[in-house]
């Protein structure tokens, strides 16, 4: 089975830690949720993924091909970059075939015709794109390569809610055409909360969990109710975060539910994808 | 193989423009001097030297820029340093030649019809056109090399090790001077000359041997890029 693995990786920026013995593998044929808060470390993991950074220590496989400058990787990999590394003169047309000559499985047709569903003039250059539309440019770039792993760094920048949807369901598309992995670190959690199979969290250069969504919200609910009956249901379990509002209390709670006591005013509640995150993100900065 | 074909050919692809651009705004301002100073004086024959130091100058920059730019687009590309570094040294090589072509041609009509003596020419002599067209390719890589290094390093040290070293390197340049002027002996000083001249050709005897110099800058040329790839191999994406 063919898989992007991760094993120890650690990278430091001076003194500060970027990553901290990070071990993960994103397996082929699934999408990934890659989720963190703002410098957790997730576009360095992907930069040394895509050979842009370099590990300290620990090495990236993909495929079992170390990927660290290695041209055997090329046509494995792409990932679609939150910054700009485009050359901004030229036309995006000249971009699509410049790709085209850069890669074997670059869909020319594929190419022009997202172009046309996202109304993106492929005659203007890329400097002379909107923030939105030079997101989309890079889309349409990504989703119209057939190779088996594409990242995608915060891929919907800048995009209008029905851009959005329209990434998420060509991205469907694309995922069912054939084995492939997709890997989406955003902060639009809520969005993709529907299409990810699996999320890898990570915060402060540490993976936080590796588990699929289902697991994941099941491994946690709420209860909601009087401040003192919160308290009181909370004694002894894995509280992850609290939230008040006048007298009524919310408890983030981590590991198996357990049956309210009789006559309870308590609530119990699923969390949500985005919940979970911050209040797991908010323990771990704790 | 392909693959490398490709990002050389993206390489030079992306410097056409410029230098379209370049060549027409050069010989615009050329034409513009030369009618000037016709209408003035009536006299065709032209006195300012210039087109290859603005080659030179501007490849210099065409150098500097292609790290900033090309770099990000090779890596947005997956492209590994190594593939990154031919396909730099390659394309520079192509509109290095490229350019020492139109200035060696050039150079040489400008002679005939308008007396105009390029500075190479009034150097080495129109004697050996293929010679002279290798000569300034060589001499045009070897700018390319100096200013690709330099905006490695720049951006490898950030901007105010970059200033301190470039004040380093004034002090060095002055510090050779004077030990030229007051320490060496006069032996010494005539002796490193004397190879210095040799080195670009001109040999004692009052010959010029064009072999030399495009050694030179052969040689100097390939010690800077070395020192590029050597860099180059482990520079990340800021």
């Amino acid at each position: 089975m063919g898989a992007i693995q991760v094993n120890d990786v650690t990278k430091r920026y001076k003194d500060v830690p970027a990553l901290d013995h990070v071990s993960v593998t994103f397996e082929l044929g699934k999408i990934y949720g890659f989720l963190g808060r703002n410098g957790a470390g997730k576009s360095t993991l992907i930069n040394i993924i895509a050979n842009r950074v370099f590990a300290d220590s620990g090495e990236v496989l993909i495929d079992g091909i170390p990927a660290s400058e290695n041209m055997a990787v090329h046509d494995k990999i792409f990932c679609m970059s939150e910054t700009d590394l485009y050359d901004r003169d030229l036309k995006v047309i000249e971009q699509f075939k410049w790709t085209k000559r850069f890669y074997t499985d670059f869909d020319m047709n594929r190419a022009l015709t997202l172009s046309e569903k996202y109304r993106l003039d492929v005659n203007k250059r890329f400097k002379a794109l909107s923030k939105g539309y030079q997101s989309i440019f890079k889309l349409v770039i990504a989703l119209s390569l057939s190779v088996p792993y594409v990242i995608f760094d915060e891929p919907v920048l800048g995009l209008d809610a029905n851009h959005r949807e329209l990434f998420y369901s060509l991205l469907l598309e694309a995922f069912e055409e054939g084995d492939r992995t997709f890997i989406i670190a955003t902060h639009m959690i809520e969005e993709v909360s529907n299409i990810i199979e699996e999320v890898v969290l990570i915060d402060g250069g540490r993976i936080l969990a590796q588990e699929s969504v289902e697991e994941l919200l099941e491994s946690g609910y709420s209860v909601s109710g009087a401040a003192e009956e919160v308290d009181g249901y909370c004694a002894g379990k894995n509280v992850i975060g609290y939230d008040e509002l006048g007298g009524l209390k919310i408890a983030y709670i981590m590991g198996k539910k357990n049956a309210l006591p009789k006559g309870s005013d308590l609530q119990i509640s699923a969390m949500d994808l985005q919940k979970l995150f911050v209040k797991m993100t908010e323990r771990s900065i704790k | 193989m392909k693959m490398l074909r490709s990002a050389i050919s993206y390489g030079c692809s992306t410097k056409i423009r410029p230098l379209t651009i370049f060549y027409l705004v050069e010989y615009g301002f050329f034409a513009l001097i030369m009618a000037i100073v016709v209408l003035c004086t009536g006299n065709a024959a032209l006195n300012p030297r210039g087109v290859e130091i603005s080659s030179a100058v501007f490849i210099s920059i065409m150098g500097a820029l292609s790290f900033k730019e090309d770099f990000k687009a090779f890596l947005q590309n997956g492209f590994t340093r190594g593939y990154i570094f031919l396909s730099t040294f390659c394309s520079f090589f192509i509109v290095s030649a490229s350019m020492a072509l139109i200035d060696t041609l050039l150079g040489n009509v400008l002679r005939h019809f308008v007396k105009y003596f390029t500075f190479f020419g009034m150097l080495y002599g129109y004697g050996h056109m293929l010679t002279t067209w290798l000569l300034l390719t060589f001499v045009y890589v070897m700018f390319c090399s100096i200013f690709y290094l330099a905006a490695l390093v720049i951006n490898k040290v950030g901007k105010t090790a970059s200033l301190l070293i470039g004040v380093g390197l004034s002090g060095v340049i002055l510090l050779i001077a004077a030990l030229f002027r007051f320490v060496f002996s006069p032996e010494l000083v005539s002796r490193i000359g004397s190879f210095a001249l040799n080195a670009f050709g001109f040999m004692n005897d009052g010959t010029v041997e064009l072999v030399f110099p495009i050694l030179t800058f052969t040689v100097i040329g390939a010690v800077f890029w070395l020192g590029s790839y050597a860099l180059l191999r482990h520079t990340e994406l800021k």
